[in-house]
């Protein structure tokens, strides 16, 4: 049984920051990660109707290191490099 | 700027049940952690066709419908019993213990320990939170010396309550050699899918008992926002219960 999620990409510096608002419950494990500090509070909500996470927050900007995407709990969020 | 994307997957493991998802645990739950190293290990090794994975009674039970794997629920404290048995039943099959620091260290510590003395050839991980998360947050045998629990309102007292238990120390100096065990944390995912990698080769290799404790997190019984979890997990628990290998089989000794 193939399931779909649905997903939100923001661009921002090196990396794409897909969220997938089915699977985040907005635990904010990933913005204490970030080196960078560039993941902030979305409006959009996720499955819990707590707010998810975006990347484009902050001074800095992303630098896809994939920590984010290491450290979250639900994998709901995917992190691509953007090729230059 | 944000754009809604339908064609990419999340980064799951192929070995997760897909259409359970978002899972059961609470948000900022460690869980997830350990059981996506779990899943990695597991498809890296490629033994999911074979594994029969047991849960126990506690928040690890709502793990029991996270893999696409045969999944046994077993009585509280009793997942190695169980797990045992079925290794012996069926040699060929990869069984791996899932419980939590109540399940393995109070209720079920015989079995624990009895599973050790006879070198099962089992894969035990025990989840550590520091307290039982699903009744309400109690005391657990991991709670710290100080911490405030919901029966320990003053503190743990090591006068009283004595000292948490430190499970990987006491199964490496009953174990002989080809057993594996170690201690991650869910604040270092790649280090505890090593861990976890390891503890599933020994079983493969048929060297030994494997267990690997995991540090974990529970936010809503510690009532902590996730800046205060990763700094009670990093700069507190993680002094208590130092993260490393306890017992590593040696190269080339059983293989």
């Amino acid at each position: 049984m193939s399931v779909q999620f649905r997903s939100v990409m923001t661009e921002s510096g090196k990396g794409r920051f897909y969220l997938f608002s089915d699977l985040c419950k907005g635990c904010g494990l990933c913005m204490e990660k970030c080196p960078q500090q560039t993941i902030g509070w979305s409006e959009r909500v996720g499955i819990y109707g707590a707010p998810t996470v975006e990347s484009g927050h902050g001074e800095k900007s992303c630098i896809a290191c994939k920590k984010c995407q290491t450290i979250c709990p639900e994998c709901a969020i995917l992190i691509e490099k953007i090729e230059k | 700027m944000a754009i809604e994307m339908n064609n990419v997957a999340p980064p799951m493991p192929a070995c997760w049940r897909k259409e359970t998802k978002t899972h059961k645990f609470c948000p900022g739950c460690g869980h997830g952690i350990v059981l996506k190293a779990l899943g990695e290990a597991v498809d890296e090794l490629g033994i999911q066709e074979k594994v029969i994975f047991s849960v126990d009674i506690g928040c690890c039970l709502l793990a029991i419908d996270f893999f696409n794997m045969d999944t046994v629920q077993t009585h509280h404290g009793r997942t190695n019993a169980v797990a045992s048995g079925v290794k012996r039943a069926t040699p060929d099959k990869i069984c791996i213990a899932y419980m939590g620091d109540g399940g393995g260290y109070a209720i079920g510590s015989q079995h624990l320990l009895n599973a050790a003395a006879r070198n099962e050839k089992i894969t035990s991980i025990l989840v550590n939170n520091t307290n039982y998360g699903m009744t309400g947050g109690q005391m657990a045998p991991t709670t710290l010396p100080g911490q405030k629990t919901e029966t320990s309102p003053y503190g743990r007292s090591v006068e009283q309550q004595g000292s948490p238990t430190h499970g990987p120390e006491m199964l490496a100096a009953m174990l002989p050699e080809g057993a594996y065990v170690a201690r991650g944390t869910v604040a270092n995912p790649k280090q505890l899918k090593k861990y976890l990698k390891k503890a599933l080769q020994a079983q493969i290799n048929g060297t030994g008992f494997s267990f690997v404790e995991a540090l974990s997190t529970c936010p809503t019984n510690w009532s902590t926002n996730a800046a205060k979890t990763w700094d009670f997990l990093e700069n507190q628990m993680a002094v208590e219960f130092p993260v490393g290998e306890y017992k590593v089989p040696q190269e080339g000794g059983n293989e």
